[in-house]
């Protein structure tokens, strides 16, 4: 197996600038989630992998296996690059049985009707659906539909698997089995994916390691923990976890260490900014870090408790002053009234 | 065969079908004599004697008037028939539709035999008006009832599309109007339509082109008192010289299709202007049909009696005529009940011919007609490229030449073209012209097909390994089976009914039950046509039912 190498692919969809040069790597036996809002370019981007969409610039090859360049105008079309697609909606094809469905792939490489049998039988036991070839894939579960979309991309041992958001059309508790049940799979069979999402959580139980898109560029990539402590942009950060916001005035940025001011208190955090001081600056915080307490302190400040909510394995509550409103997790309601909110300077960053 | 191969030769073929007849009646218009005539030499002689003769400008400023004065009644009670049928609970409704939908499937020319059968001098109705009043209070051979009856045969092409236009539009608007005050009838009038007018706009020039196209019509009630209009004006133009006079006939076909091509244009913009405005507000799901409560049987009323007028007249009059021997004042009806003229039809071998050709044409043409139109559809499905547009136009081209002038034209093609000549007066020179008439139409309802077919279907074949011809070949074409069929059935319907397209190209051995008729009621066999029109109507008839059992949506 080969390593996938995608380079500065840059595409326009009629007049819009969809990617705007965004490389990734993808070793073999890696899993690389694309993560991003909607209008990003994942889902672009994976279609162009898969020769869905051409791009105007760059290259994309797997191993010394050129799919597209640009300028040598390469491009193989979808057909020739080999590689697995699990689309959104599934596309299982209405007409067929799921056997057939799966075992498309095979009878276009010429393989042996025998065989065929055997690896789709295979590939189906592998997803725990081998009773269910005969069957239509509208006489099938929506779960169901997602193996069979799976195996269909598995069967002919594609070097990358590509998932367009497969999980996005199970109902919230499916999904989570499916999350596992998927990671499982593709860590025993050793594949190497690529997984399109949106959501973040998806991401980080899926993938190795996380490319966040942001506007057609790559915001940052690393490591699921590296994106999610050490987020390197706004836009990173706020993205990642649940958060509160800080809008505030820099007043002091060295060694790493940078201030804000808001309603006259100093709150202090780590550094993301190489601006000196003066002007404006934003404070991030993972609303788990975030702390109640009675009384006045560093990087504590004043405010009024709103609205306690219960969410079963805890309580958030909403905290106000003024225009601000922050949001901190506790075991417990808080009295409304008064408090102290905490922010602790190692897990604040400041933008 | 890579996919490039197969795209030249479909759009190659095609293009050389619909251009070819297109320019040789533009080249004959510019010559002085027949094509074949040695002694033919270019110039605008035809043109001059054409533009110089009174009966032209006649026919022409008929043509407008009947176009103008259809549209005038078509567009207001079509557009009133679809809020009564999408809006309201008018009683039966689901029953209604295949019913209001008759006059597009018969056949012009059999309405056009039924009205005289039953409302003309002598008609079965005029007899009893007469016996009644003891006078008749109608005059079926005026220009005033041509353009009534055109107009009243039209309410369901316009019918179609406002329906279409109101079932994309929420309800709630119509609902507040109601609420605030507003009766039934000044809903449809102060809210729905005006919501729809691009959709009303484009059905009623619609109707204006179809009105360019009418021929059946006017051959049949114009011709007593010599009412011409351009079709019919063509048609005569063969007798009036006594000699070919091609290059005349050229110039009026250029004529016709000057006037009739700005029209397609115009449909194709205002069409695109009335979907957008349909789609913007695309969720029309929730359909609480609007009370009419005493208003609900006199609507009941007027639609039975613009049935009645429009459907049950012609053919109850044209099939009441099939079985007795003579009809006029004071015949009864049990003396004269007779089946002799089904029987005869049998003693004519070209009449038996032009049956089984119809069924022919309808059954197996159809098929072969729908498989060339999915061809074209396959070639430029999810192509990207400025060529797909040129088709696009392409396919619009034959729309702007009415059956008859397409059947004119071809027929000199098959003159023309030396290798040609032998399918002459064969059955595939009518297949060809019928395909090429309603090229338009046929590609509409397979694009319509198509358009229903997810593109991640074929992209998930393209990532298994498909080749585009492959995707096509495994996933498209399996997908639309279905859709194909009912397209096959809607072409069946219209290649039954069809009359004008092969009146030129009538011949032995090209004989099909509509130019049959046509050509009959030029000998005033009144027994035979009444006969043959029965059949022709039966024909449709199992069509449509066939289609009505299958829930084949009846419009594309």
């Amino acid at each position: 197996m080969a390593d996938l190498t995608v380079k500065d692919v840059a595409l326009r969809l009629g007049d819009n600038e969809i990617l705007k040069g965004v490389s990734v790597a993808v070793p073999a036996g890696e899993v690389v989630a694309l993560l991003g809002p909607s209008g990003s370019g994942k889902t672009t981007l994976l279609r162009a992998i898969a020769g869905l969409e051409t791009p105007h610039s760059g290259s994309i090859a797997i191993g010394d296996r050129v799919f597209f360049d640009a300028a040598h105008e390469v491009e193989l079309p979808a057909e020739e690059r080999g590689l697995g697609l699990v689309f959104q909606s599934y596309a299982l094809w209405p007409h067929r049985t799921v056997f057939d469905n799966v075992a498309y792939g095979l009878k276009l490489r010429g393989v042996s009707a025998a065989e065929i049998k055997t690896r789709v039988e295979k590939t189906l036991s592998q997803i725990g659906l081998g009773h269910l070839g005969a069957r239509y894939p509208h006489q099938l579960s929506g779960g169901q539909q997602q193996r069979v979309a799976i195996a269909r991309a598995l069967v002919y041992e594609p070097p990358v698997i590509l998932l367009d958001e497969p999980l996005s059309n199970l109902d919230a508790k499916l999904r989570e089995e499916a999350r596992a049940w998927l990671r499982t799979l593709i860590v025993t069979l050793g594949l190497s994916a690529i997984h399109v999402t949106h959501d973040q959580v998806e991401a980080m139980a899926i993938a190795d390691r996380i490319v966040l898109l942001d506007a057609g560029v790559v915001a940052q990539e690393g490591a699921p923990t590296a994106l999610y402590n050490e987020p390197a942009t706004l836009f990173a950060a706020e993205f990642m976890g649940s958060n509160d916001r800080l809008d505030g005035k820099l007043v002091e940025n060295s060694g790493g260490r940078a201030t804000i001011e808001l309603f006259g208190e100093r709150l202090t955090g780590i550094a993301r900014t190489k601006v000196a001081s003066g002007g404006k600056a934003t404070g991030i915080i993972r609303i788990e870090r975030v702390r109640c307490t009675s009384n006045p302190g560093p990087n504590r400040l004043k405010m009024e408790l709103k609205a306690p909510m219960y969410l079963g394995e805890r309580w958030e509550l909403v905290f106000a002053r003024e225009n601000l409103s922050v949001r901190a997790y506790a075991s417990a309601p808080l009295e409304p009234g008064e408090h102290y909110v905490e922010f602790p300077p190692e897990a604040m960053w400041v933008f | 065969m890579p996919i490039v191969v197969y795209r030249l030769l479909v759009i190659g073929v095609t293009t050389l079908a619909v251009l070819a007849p297109l320019s040789l009646v533009i080249y004959q218009s510019f010559l002085t004599a027949p094509f074949f005539d040695p002694s033919a030499q270019a110039g605008f002689l035809a043109y001059s004697f054409v533009f110089a003769d009174p009966d032209f400008w006649q026919a022409f400023w008929t043509t407008i008037t009947i176009a103008g004065g259809m549209a005038a009644i078509a567009v207001p009670l079509g557009a009133l028939l679809a809020f009564l049928m999408v809006r309201t609970d008018v009683p039966g409704r689901e029953y209604l539709e295949p019913l209001i939908l008759i006059p597009i499937f018969v056949s012009a020319v059999v309405i056009a035999f039924g009205y005289v059968v039953a409302i003309g001098p002598v008609g079965i109705f005029s007899t009893l008006a007469k016996d009644i009043l003891g006078f008749v209070p109608w005059n079926l051979y005026s220009l005033l009832a041509l353009i009534v009856i055109a107009g009243l045969t039209h309410v369901p092409h316009v019918y179609l599309y406002s329906a279409a236009a109101l079932r994309g539009l929420s309800t709630d608007l119509e609902e507040a109007a109601r609420v605030s005050g507003a009766n039934p009838f000044r809903v449809a009038v102060n809210v729905s339509l005006p919501m729809i007018l691009p959709a009303i706009l484009f059905a009623g020039v619609l109707v204006f082109f179809l009105g360019f196209e009418l021929f059946g019509l006017p051959l049949v009630l114009g011709d007593p008192q010599d009412v011409l209009v351009l079709s019919t004006y063509l048609y005569k133009l063969t007798n009036k010289l006594g000699v070919p006079s091609y290059q005349l006939m050229a110039v009026v076909v250029v004529a016709i299709i000057a006037i009739t091509a700005p029209l397609v244009f115009m449909q194709r913009l205002l069409l695109r202007q009335a979907q957008r405005y349909v789609s913007v507000r695309g969720k029309g799901l929730k359909t609480q049909p609007l009370r009419l409560h005493g208003w609900r049987w006199f609507a009941f009323g007027a639609i039975m009696l613009w049935l009645f007028v429009t459907v049950v007249v012609p053919l109850f009059g044209i099939t009441l005529r099939s079985f007795v021997v003579t009809w006029g004042e004071g015949v009864k009806l049990l003396d004269v009940l007779t089946l002799d003229h089904y029987r005869e039809l049998t003693e004519y071998p070209n009449v038996i011919r032009g049956i089984l050709n119809t069924l022919g044409i309808g059954v197996i043409g159809g098929a072969v007609a729908v498989a060339w139109y999915t061809a074209i559809a396959l070639a430029v499905h999810r192509w990207n490229s400025g060529w797909t547009r040129l088709v696009d136009y392409l396919v619009m081209v034959p729309r702007a030449m009415p059956g008859l002038v397409a059947g004119r034209a071809l027929l000199w093609v098959f003159l023309f073209v030396p290798f040609l000549s032998p399918l002459k007066s064969t059955m595939v020179s009518i297949w060809l012209a019928y395909t090429i008439v309603w090229l338009a139409y046929g590609m509409r309802l397979v694009s319509g097909t198509l358009l229903q077919v997810a593109p991640e279907l074929e992209e998930a074949a393209r990532t298994a390994g498909a080749n585009d011809l492959r995707v096509k070949r495994d996933v498209t074409v399996p997908l639309i089976r279905y859709g194909m069929l009912a397209s096959w059935l809607l072409i069946f319907l219209i290649f039954v009914r069809e009359y004008s397209t092969g009146i030129y190209l009538l011949g032995p051995g090209t004989e099909v039950i509509g130019s049959l008729l046509v050509s009959l009621w030029g000998t005033g066999a009144i027994d035979l046509v009444s006969a043959l029109s029965v059949v022709n109507v039966l024909m449709i008839g199992v069509g449509l039912a066939v289609a009505v059992r299958l829930g084949v949506r009846l419009h594309g």
